[in-house]
């Protein structure tokens, strides 16, 4: 027997597979953290059978200092990150796109290959950089004259926060600078041309023309960054490893903690829970903005 | 006398401030990854010399030699090492990292087949068959890329133990599948719908089918697309650490390139040119990739992100 689907039925058929995996492995477990969440769970998952403590677990991560620093960790990486990586790649996108076109080659092709290393690789790498005793940070610091004693970059807690947000920016500013070339490469010619015409000069184009057409893809860049920037924990988990004491620990690497190393699920489940509330603030402005536009023939 | 000739004499400043310019940027993104690869060419201990060479005055494939398993660390390094403070060496096993780099290979290739397959199906549905709902299902499908891995990381490892997939591979290649398949989705859906509507009055004419539709017309004319979500899968499940450290459990025969690499700079956190040879043969492979379809990246990255 040959069955033949209307076409909407068949579109339901050819979505299932995507929908299935999806719903396995990402909705599925974000509920399941959620109901974690409110039981007391020590070296078990089973909340059916385990007590319900309603809003305890939160309560005690909003009590405890860990969770105030590493709270205002991850926003203050996240805003110095996304902002040093803004005005670092709107630079290298400005410079790749007014460069001769052989250049503009070049600079594409070297602005991919941050970006194309695993996060975990990147860590270790700068970590190697910011070695106390033979780092090239260490050296050129200590061989300029600048001072005297190496500084302790991993292992002072100001210098460790700002260490790992240096690592961030290199990993993420030619991305940045990347989708800010896409923002300028698809502002129109006549534009330029009618303010030449007009006679205005190049800091005046790029105040008053090209920065204004730039505004609405710097928004959702900076968006899409700081989406990221809030779940970090792949360079703090390797850099640092958190320390000193817990003053690199974010959101992230501290559920992380809780679910795997103190076997805390109830606990980390609300961790979790703290970060999703952010990402989920900057996500609807996120998905609405880029939504916007979005057409498909009905 | 090319003095008298202002407009001339500002061309060449300006050709020169572009290529300051550019150094400066290459430098800034390569800088850090040169140090890497000179530190990994330096003999054992040399990393530590003071003043530290820029590139090793005797440039050597020793650490690789190490990282691959061609040559096992021997006594004196063990005595260096023990000097150092580290208590285990020479456990070949643990540093032979073609291991690891063949199951990140099994990994990454498996993930970015099937979340291509899947994704092309769901995006093809989305953008070119008739029915409602279209953008519902598309935001459906995408916004789970967005959750933190954090968020469904600890369920996973209980479904994973449930599923009786802890220490395997599978266990790290099929929730890898879902986490790319939203942006892969999103990325094919758009391309799809750039494609001339008569291609599929024309096939229907012929008698195609939408499954013939799809594998016949649309998906040999999708290459570009197809290229930059396969690369973005690929780099993706290649990178992927939480739920590869997760589930692999310590075992060094699932372990994948991150966790391995990881794994090494705790064993022998000393030993450094080790590491830097396994930073570099595990980025050459990627930076690899990205640069051949660096066209595609670019355009991935736009239309994934930006583009609206």
């Amino acid at each position: 027997m040959k069955i033949r689907l209307r076409e909407p039925a068949l579109a339901v058929v050819f979505i299932l597979p995507a929908l299935i995996f999806v719903a396995l492995f990402l909705y599925y477990p974000l509920l399941q953290t959620f109901f974690y969440s409110f039981f007391k769970l020590h070296r078990t998952v089973d909340w059916l059978n385990e007590s319900f403590v309603g809003l305890r677990n939160y309560v005690a991560v909003f009590k405890s200092e860990a969770f105030r620093d590493s709270f205002l960790f991850t926003l203050y990486f996240t805003v110095l990150t996304v902002v040093l990586e803004l005005s670092l790649g709107l630079g290298m996108a400005i410079a790749t796109f007014s460069v001769h076109h052989r250049l503009r080659g070049i600079l594409r092709a070297v602005l991919v290959v941050p970006w194309a290393i695993p996060p975990i690789v990147s860590a270790m790498l700068w970590k190697w950089l910011f070695h106390a005793d033979a780092g090239v940070f260490a050296y050129l610091l200590t061989s300029s004259g600048m001072v005297e004693n190496v500084p302790p970059f991993l292992t002072n807690p100001t210098l460790a926060i700002h260490s790992i947000i240096i690592a961030s920016v290199w990993k993420n500013a030619s991305i940045m600078g990347i989708l800010l070339l896409g923002g300028l490469a698809s502002i129109p010619n006549d534009v330029y041309d009618a303010a030449k015409v007009d006679g205005a000069r190049t800091g005046f184009r790029f105040r008053r023309v090209t920065f204004p057409m730039l505004v609405p893809t710097i928004l959702v860049t900076v968006l899409f960054r700081a989406l990221l920037a809030l779940r970090m924990f792949e360079l703090s988990y390797a850099m640092t490893g958190g320390g000193p004491g817990t003053t690199t620990d974010t959101l992230s690497t501290f559920a992380y903690k809780y679910f795997f190393t103190y076997a805390r699920f109830g606990v980390g489940s609300s961790y979790a829970m703290v970060i999703f509330a952010f990402v989920f603030a900057v996500a609807i402005i996120y998905v609405s903005r880029v939504r916007g536009n979005l057409r498909f023939k009905e | 006398m090319s003095n008298a000739n202002p407009y001339q004499r500002r061309r060449v400043l300006n050709r020169f401030l572009e290529v300051v310019v550019t150094i400066a940027i290459v430098t800034f993104c390569l800088g850090p990854l040169f140090w890497v690869l000179s530190t990994s060419l330096k003999p054992m201990g040399a990393e530590y010399l003071i003043p530290p060479e820029l590139w090793p005055s005797k440039p050597t494939l020793q650490a690789y030699e190490v990282i691959l398993g061609i040559s096992e660390p021997g006594r004196e390094d063990a005595q260096e090492s023990s000097l150092t403070g580290v208590e285990e060496v020479g456990v070949a096993s643990t540093l032979g990292f073609l291991l690891p780099i063949r199951n990140s290979l099994i990994v990454a290739t498996s993930v970015a087949v099937c979340a291509l397959l899947v994704s092309a199906l769901a995006a093809y549905a989305i953008a070119r068959l008739r029915f409602q709902w279209k953008i519902q299902s598309l935001m459906l499908l995408w916004v789970g890329g967005l959750l933190p891995a954090v968020m469904v990381i600890a369920p996973t490892f209980v479904l994973m133990r449930t599923f009786g997939l802890l220490k395997t591979l599978p266990a790290m290649i099929l929730p890898n599948i879902a986490y790319n398949i939203p942006l892969a989705t999103w990325l094919l859906a758009i391309y799809f719908s750039t494609l001339p509507w008569e291609l599929e009055d024309a096939a229907k004419v012929d008698g195609y089918k939408p499954l013939q539709i799809f594998w016949k017309v649309i998906l040999p004319l999708s290459a570009p697309g197809l290229f930059s979500a396969g690369v973005f899968a690929f780099l993706g499940s290649w990178g992927e650490f939480m739920l590869a450290s997760v589930v692999s459990m310590g075992i060094a025969d699932v372990q994948t390139v991150p966790v391995a690499i990881l794994n090494l700079s705790f064993e022998y956190r000393y030993q450094w040119t080790w590491i830097s040879a396994a930073i570099i043969v595990s980025v050459g492979l990627m930076v690899f990739v990205a640069l051949i379809f660096q066209r595609w990246v670019i355009q991935g990255l736009t239309a994934g992100s930006v583009k609206y």
